[in-house]
């Protein structure tokens, strides 16, 4: 291997840990930008999606890393066990707001992000009790299909969860700018107060972006599953913390802003393991962070928010 | 730590062996107690039932043959693990160890299963002149002469070990993969916990002495998901293999991603890696080719030992593992230390029982021949060494028969 496949090969392994941030990033961006408040129990929401995801695919009939599939049949239980993923944790991120934050709603102070963390816990704990504590062996149906670019190697399961990330990332988009809930949604994140006077339903419009934001909890957990063809009830506060951390970087509460930041927290965790050592990346990572919040306090692309005044 | 073997075979059963002994006693024989520390509830209960077993058999066999003569053996079994910590607790261990140090009918133990349960038992026993002797707690503090003034504070040795200590896991694996797997160069890496960093430190300095180039040194954090970043980098770096020292929560992952960037590299690690939790987690083919060690001879399928399986299984229902040997000869040695007492016209109390342990010398004894240091150590440190070889005719998680043994690693 040249210092430049190797280089390659990093920024392979970088773009897909990116993917996976972005994802998640997007999920505390949107409901920041709308409610202002920081969503711990995305983090565990998140782990939730790789266990949904799991189940649903053993269900299927695919089990640890014996079951190789290939043509139709794989992209149908892909993207079946995709769009199942995502509406049970969708289902679960509504429930979340609509039963435990609603309440809330309107209350000064921390009582929301609080009781965000709470939720955190319980889901933790629940799966904890029912699946166990020990590292699930995600199934993996992909076949092994491997690209060589000069000295570095190109998987099959690094260009689906790019193909995955790129097209939810693009619907979202093209949601929040085209549609008329999308429309809503931009103009609560505005001014809510503003946004109620002109008809939008603002219950509405926080419970899709909750909708929206554990949906991609959902998928984010299954492209990790795939990708690490592993589950465990702990994934979540590692790669949701990081996740945060890309959203806080790129700005929070914008939506391109995330993505970017995802991207670039995956390459530099990559990197740095490549250069400093693996042991030195959390320093690496939460120092650009400060770096970065020093000299923009609003993150890379400024930070959106509701408008207080 | 303590290996980390989980157990299959295993039914009930050693609950009904609590109460020996004392039916079997001539009216006549002197009772001495033994106590057995072990964790014998939580995430460790079935090999702790095996282990138990082992000890529990050989009392019982010295009170039929009527072995020591006018004394009798009473095994007690005290649980050092709790429903709150879910394995062993250290608390609970020393609450245990005053119990056996507040009665004087208590000559000496077993136990206990975990390091982590013998540094709080330890100091207790040592004040009580209470002698134990582990079947396997392999963190070599405790009986390590730095650390006297904490686990020996009365002096003496009364930590006594059946098994090999961390300290030989990794020197002794560096050994063998210099000299039988002809490995030139190598990459280090831990996960971070004391087991690991200390068993990859003991592994390094050995490999360097035995001449192989340590190409690099990193650390792993357990709860980070990705090491694809360290592994590229150890891929290109090309070294002929890698070495972990850590247990099984960054062993997983590091499993997996290795097996996707590095297959055909040749990589080890402790018995921190030997076990279940492994095999279920990274399953097949990322497991296969894995080296691991444990720090007891591997007797489970010894020709040698078949009698013992045997009369195991016959007692328990159930076949022993390599710690129900090591507790099994640890039951030996106190009755021939109590043996040698009685023959010399004494009385066997509890310091003259700690005193002879450390004088005893077995010859033969199914892990071949035992002797401690003044420390308490077992000098004849034997290192096991296993491969993981999927066997598709077993369960795939059944450590048993998917780590395949592969001999013993010579001894730094």
């Amino acid at each position: 291997m040249t210092s430049g496949d190797l280089l390659l090969q990093q920024a392979i392994n970088g773009l897909s840990l990116g993917s996976i941030y972005a994802l998640l990033a997007l999920g505390f961006t949107l409901v920041y930008g709308i409610m202002e408040l920081i969503n711990f129990s995305h983090f565990n929401v998140f782990m939730v999606g790789s266990m949904f995801a799991m189940l649903i695919l053993q269900a299927l009939g695919v089990v640890g890393q014996e079951t190789v599939m290939s043509g139709v049949p794989l992209i149908a239980i892909l993207v079946f066990t995709l769009a199942v993923t995502m509406l049970l944790c969708g289902a679960l991120g509504v429930s979340i707001e609509r039963f435990l934050l609603r309440p809330l709603r309107g209350i000064k102070g921390p009582a929301a992000m609080i009781t965000t963390i709470g939720v955190s816990y319980v889901l933790f704990n629940l799966v904890l009790l029912t699946l166990g504590t020990d590292a699930k062996n995600f199934p993996n149906p992909l076949p092994p299909i491997v690209w060589q670019i000069g000295g570095a190697t190109l998987r099959l399961r690094e260009v689906l969860i790019w193909v995955i990330a790129i097209l939810l990332m693009g619907g979202l988009t093209y949601f929040v700018q085209y549609t008329k809930i999308g429309r809503a949604m931009r103009a609560t994140a505005q001014d809510p107060d503003a946004a109620r006077m002109m008809g939008v339903e603002v219950d509405r419009v926080v419970m899709m972006s909750f909708f929206i934001s554990s949906a991609l909890a959902g998928a984010s957990g299954m492209i990790f599953g795939l990708y690490y063809n592993l589950a465990k009830v702990d994934i979540g506060f590692a790669a949701g913390l990081r996740a945060f951390t890309a959203a806080v970087l790129g700005g929070i509460g914008n939506v391109p802003g995330a993505m970017i930041g995802g991207v670039i927290i995956g390459l530099v965790e990559a990197m740095s393991g490549q250069v400093v050592g693996t042991a030195w990346t959390d320093v690496v990572i939460f120092s650009l962070l400060v770096l970065v919040l020093v000299f923009r306090p609003a993150g890379l692309l400024g930070r959106l928010a509701p408008n207080k005044s | 730590m303590i290996s980390r073997r989980t157990t299959f075979k295993a039914a009930a059963g050693v609950a009904a062996a609590a109460t020996l002994g004392s039916q079997q006693a001539l009216a006549a024989d002197k009772v001495l107690r033994i106590g057995i520390d072990l964790s014998f509830t939580g995430a460790d209960a079935e090999s702790a039932a095996r282990v138990a077993g082992g000890g529990v058999l050989a009392f019982e066999e010295a009170n039929e043959r009527h072995e020591v003569k006018g004394y009798s053996f009473e095994v007690v079994k005290l649980d050092d693990a709790t429903a709150t910590a879910g394995q062993y607790d250290p608390a609970q261990a020393a609450t245990n160890a005053r119990k056996f140090v507040s009665d004087k009918s208590f000559v000496a133990a077993l136990g206990p299963q975990m390091s982590g349960a013998g540094k709080a038992m330890a100091p207790i026993l040592s004040q009580g002149g209470l002698a134990t002797i582990t079947p396997s707690s392999t963190n070599p503090d405790i009986t390590n002469p730095k650390f006297a003034a904490q686990y020996m504070p009365a002096g003496k040795a009364i930590y006594f070990r059946t098994v090999a200590t961390d300290a030989y896991q990794g020197p002794n694996m560096a050994n063998y993969m210099a000299d039988t797997l002809k490995v030139k160069s190598i990459f280090v890496l831990d996960d971070s916990g004391a087991y690991g960093v200390g068993l990859a430190d003991a592994f390094q300095a050995q490999a360097e002495k035995k001449g192989i180039k340590v190409m690099g040194r990193d650390r792993l954090d357990p709860k980070a998901t990705d090491y694809a970043a360290i592994l590229t980098k150890i891929k290109a770096l090309g070294p002929d293999a890698l070495y972990y020292g850590g247990v099984g929560q960054a062993g997983v992952k590091l499993f997996k991603q290795s097996y996707d960037i590095m297959p055909t590299m040749i990589k080890a690690g402790g018995d921190g890696i030997y076990g279940s939790d492994m095999l279920k987690g990274a399953g097949f083919p990322a497991c296969e080719g894995w080296y691991a060690t444990n720090a007891a001879p591997h007797v489970t399928e010894d020709p040698k030992t078949a009698k013992f399986s045997e009369a195991f299984h016959k007692r328990f229902n159930q076949f022993p593992e390599d710690y129900s040997a090591t507790c099994y000869v640890g039951a030996q040695v106190i009755i021939a230390a109590v043996k040698q007492i009685v023959a010399a016209g004494k009385e066997p109390t509890r310091d003259a029982v700690r005193d002879a342990i450390g004088g005893i010398n077995l010859k033969d004894s199914l892990i071949g021949p035992v002797a401690f240091d003044e420390y308490g150590d077992v000098k004849n440190k034997i290192i096991s060494v296993f491969q993981i070889k999927q066997n598709k005719a077993k369960p795939l998680d059944d450590p048993d028969s998917q780590f395949k043994y592969i001999g013993i690693a010579p001894q730094a």
